[in-house]
């Protein structure tokens, strides 16, 4: 045990960000389980990180605009790409998108053969690190899950797949640069699963789950000194089985 | 209600006390080398952590809360520098938010700033591979690079724990009085291997191959961080039969694969040798680890 990292100006920016990641993560979840297409998160990062690679391979290297605009515009091309597939081969779209999850990491690192530099870059914007959010970096993304959240709302964005996927695209490309693909994975699927069926009291349960997860996992990472990503994603997988079994016992027993 | 105010200040006298008796100077590392020498100048006056460890690629490391803690209590930062940490320093420092060790102030020291470094890229290109603009960072490899390194540091802990000036000028001469005598020991030891011919895995170990005048044939990968193609592959087998080395030498965090590939088919040992202390169980400090290196590379060539 230790206590030094129970410091809530430690602590306090990564749970900010956690619950910033939940609020959009949450319902896009319950969309993907719909779909049943889990690992588009997977793709689109992968997506997103072909961009910047290509934005290093251009020479468009100053950290910032640049890059995050080829990061983003790649991912809306990805996200454009799946969506005609889904309508073409909707029963396939499953693999098609593990297939263009393994395409788009083999281009990048066959683009990155001759500049192994970017791959540098490539890593700190795909396994972005939750405990080094500060809170200057959660306010473009509280505007950009703003949005999300209201395009979402008010144009029924799951009643139009196009939409869904354009605005999955942007969601996980800044998602997956605060926290890292494997957060993003977590706090899409595992809420959404866990209280699957539940119809609308299901999102609150999934936020306060969400919410429990991060906290619980970086109270446990600050005590143990664990790596703080990998710690939340075991604390979200505990709480969403002991949820998924609360609820299937409460099921048998009232039916 | 008496005697529990007693208490009080019984307890609180103490912690005063102890608070008073071990005022250490925290110094935070981001290599377990610097660690070991701030061990060695400060002794019983700094407290050292390490931000990595000898088993690790100091590229990369895994954020935990302790590390944003630690940094946030230090009052010396000491670092290698010349980029190696860039990919996770800025941030721990910005997130540490401790005016004490940031970039420029008393409380931040970057080794490399006191050398002259091997490797100085005379162009920066990128399709060179992932080459340090400022030259070579893994200069703790050579042994005659310490006492700069130890004396830069002692000034600093001179400037920051004045109070304490003396001792830290005591623990210095006696460190380098020891450090020159295990040099003279490992030079003597280390003459069989000048001219050795080897082949590394990654460009670490020109602090190494420098100081020990060793004669570097090959390197696994065909430009630093890349791994290795096939035809880098051929023609370094072809090399290898028309110039044998005597030993293909990796380090504890890069896989066995690709030197046990090599050395399987030309026959040539493959060894791992610790490129910092704690590196494997012999290197525990600075003596040890050259101790190691230099006896480690006489086994191969008996």
């Amino acid at each position: 045990m230790n206590i030094e990292g129970l410091d809530s100006s430690i602590l306090g920016p990564a749970f900010a960000a956690g619950l910033l990641v939940l609020s959009t993560h949450v319902p896009l979840g319950r969309q993907v389980l719909q779909r049943g297409i889990i690992f588009i998160d997977l793709a689109i990062a992968q997506f997103a990180g072909l961009g910047v690679i290509a934005a290093h391979v251009m020479h468009l290297d100053s950290p910032g605009f640049a890059v995050q605009l080829m990061a983003y515009g790649c991912a809306v091309l990805g996200a454009f790409l799946l969506y005609w597939c889904e309508r073409h081969w909707p029963d396939a779209q499953e693999a098609i998108i593990g297939t263009s999850f393994i395409v788009a990491a083999c281009s990048g690192i066959l683009l990155l053969s001759s500049s192994p530099q970017a791959g540098e870059h490539l890593k700190e914007l795909l396994v972005g690190q939750i405990l080094w959010v500060g809170y200057a970096q959660l306010v473009p993304v509280t505007v950009i899950y703003a949005l999300v959240l209201l395009l979402g709302k008010f144009l029924r964005s799951h009643e139009h797949p196009l939409l869904f996927y354009l605005l999955f695209a942007v969601t996980v490309t800044a998602s997956v640069q605060l926290v890292g693909v494997y957060l993003v994975f977590a706090s899409l699927i595992i809420p959404a699963l866990s209280v699957r069926n539940a119809g609308k009291r299901g999102v609150l349960l999934a936020y306060g789950l969400g919410a429990a997860g991060y906290g619980l996992g970086l109270l446990g990472s600050a005590l143990f000194d664990l790596p703080a990503g990998a710690v939340i994603v075991l604390s979200l997988a505990c709480l969403g089985m002991l949820v998924a079994a609360i609820r299937k016992v409460a099921c048998q027993v009232a039916g | 209600m008496n005697g529990y105010r007693k208490w009080c200040l019984v307890v609180s006298l103490l912690m005063c006390a102890s608070q008073g008796a071990y005022a250490v100077v925290n110094v935070f590392t981001c290599e377990p080398e610097w660690a070991a020498l701030a061990k060695e100048v400060g002794g019983d006056l700094v407290k050292t952590a390490s931000a990595t460890t000898g088993l690790q690629d100091v590229h990369h490391i895994e954020a935990r809360p302790s590390l944003i803690a630690r940094v946030r209590q230090a009052d010396l930062l000491l670092c290698t520098g010349a980029g190696l940490e860039e990919g996770w320093l800025p941030v721990l420092q910005r997130r540490a938010n401790n005016p004490r060790i940031q970039a420029g102030a008393d409380g931040y020291m970057e080794a490399a700033d006191y050398l002259r470094l091997l490797d100085r890229p005379t162009r920066i290109d990128r399709s060179e591979g992932d080459v340090h603009a400022r030259g070579n960072p893994h200069i703790q490899l050579d042994p005659t690079n310490i006492p700069v390194i130890a004396q830069a540091l002692a000034k600093r802990l001179q400037v920051l724990d004045s109070g304490h000036a003396a001792r830290y000028q005591e623990n210095l001469s006696d460190f380098l009085s020891r450090w020159q005598t295990a040099l003279g020991r490992w030079e003597r030891q280390a003459r069989p291997l000048q001219g050795l011919p080897v082949v590394v895995h990654h460009n670490a170990w020109v602090y190494l191959i420098n100081w020990l005048e060793l004669d570097l044939v090959g390197t696994l990968e065909p430009k630093p961080g890349l791994p290795p193609t096939s035809t880098h592959l051929s023609q370094l087998l072809e090399q290898m039969e028309r110039q044998p080395a005597k030993v293909i030498i990796r380090s504890p965090y890069q896989g066995a694969r690709a030197s046990e590939w090599l050395s399987e088919r030309t026959g040539i040992p493959a060894i791992m040798l610790p490129t910092t202390v704690g590196g494997n169980e012999a290197a525990t400090d600075l003596f040890g680890l050259f101790d190691d290196l230099v006896l480690q590379l006489l086994s191969v060539t008996q």
